[in-house]
């Protein structure tokens, strides 16, 4: 059967809750219908294609679905996970303050090559702001990752930072394509890779046998 | 013979809605504009499945369910435009939900055969835009 799509990328949304990290995948209302009795067993992951000079990407995006209480999420929750988004709620400084906290449990459990970007949400709420666009751009800045803040309800930069996520993680793999080996045809990242060093070998230029392994376990068709 | 006319009759309502056993037209959710699946890639499938209704009644423990025979077979969850998967259920059962209202269950996923179910009647078909 014909693939579908191009590239396949892992995303996680994570961050304290009640930041409106479901409300990030609404695209057409503030609200979601979501009966009680979806709500109820709870949702695992969504889907979404995006399409990108001429390619077809599919985003699997998978939302921590209260883990995030603990405070922690497992390192199952990250195997695979190419992208993540972090998220705060401008009008909770607490949200904000915890990001850093995030960003080391991603450091401990994540792969070291996850793409990550910073998103300040309920940007729409100016009256009960609690953290200036500057910090959270400052934040960024000292994590060295990208940032914008969105509304999920006034639908303001949502679509925009995950095609910036999705097209940071595409220039990356496709670099790494061309690095190791020029590509036959089209080939699809699943993140199935399980090696966390083999990324940096892989940036250092040497050691192809490494880099190949990490390849053909990176490029795992689905 | 006798079950091929069956078949064929219950298929009149969604006749135009099928070529050659695919999604003539792509679809989409029917309370928000998403769009679900392009068209072709959904095999038409006569299976009888109890699927939950999409609004339950209030303070009502039962959960109740129609019995809905047509559905779009997708093979491959990537097949998908959007679509969301609910937590596993019994036996490897995953509902499938709008990606961007939530509404559902639209279908089911099958974990052990990796197939996606679409009911017919839970969603909107309509021509590309």
């Amino acid at each position: 059967m014909a693939k579908t799509y191009d590239y396949l990328f892992k995303l996680l949304l994570i961050g304290d809750s009640g930041v409106g990290k479901t409300c990030v995948l609404f695209r057409f209302s503030e609200d979601a219908f979501n009966t009680t009795f979806i709500s109820t067993i709870g949702i695992d992951f969504k889907i979404r294609t995006i399409e990108m000079d001429g390619k077809k990407i599919k985003l699997q995006i998978w939302d921590t679905a209260g883990q995030e209480r603990f405070r922690t999420i497992t390192t199952a929750y990250y195997r695979g996970a190419m992208g993540i988004m972090l998220v705060y709620d401008v009008t909770n400084e607490k949200s904000f303050d915890n990001i850093k906290n995030w960003i080391r449990n991603i450091e401990e459990n994540a792969s070291a090559d996850v793409e990550k970007m910073l998103l300040g949400n309920k940007c729409e709420l100016s009256s009960g702001r609690q953290v200036s666009k500057e910090r959270g751009e400052q934040l960024a800045v000292e994590y060295g990752i990208k940032f914008m803040e969105t509304s999920a309800k006034a639908s303001v930069n949502v679509e925009e930072a995950f095609h910036t996520l999705a097209r940071d993680i595409k220039t990356k793999t496709e670099k790494k394509l061309v690095t190791s080996n020029p590509p036959k045809g089209s080939m699809q990242s699943s993140g199935q890779h399980l090696r966390d060093n083999g990324p940096k070998k892989l940036g250092q230029g040497g050691g192809s046998g490494a880099a190949l392994n990490w390849l053909s376990s990176r490029c795992t068709i689905l | 013979m006798n079950e091929e006319k069956i078949d064929n009759c219950k298929n009149n309502i969604y006749d135009h809605l099928i070529a050659e056993e695919k999604n003539k037209h792509s679809v989409y959710c029917t309370k928000c504009p998403s769009k679900i699946l392009p068209s072709t890639l959904g095999k038409h499938m006569n299976i009888e499945f109890n699927l939950p209704h999409m609004s339950q009644k209030k303070n009502c423990e039962s959960i109740e369910c129609e019995l809905l025979s047509d559905y779009w077979m997708v093979p491959d969850m990537y097949m998908f435009d959007n679509i969301g998967f609910s937590k596993p259920i019994e036996s490897g059962l995953k509902y499938l939900i709008c990606a961007d209202c939530e509404i559902g269950p639209i279908g089911w996923y099958d974990d052990k055969t990796k197939q996606s179910y679409v009911a017919l009647s839970r969603v909107k078909h309509a021509e590309d835009s």
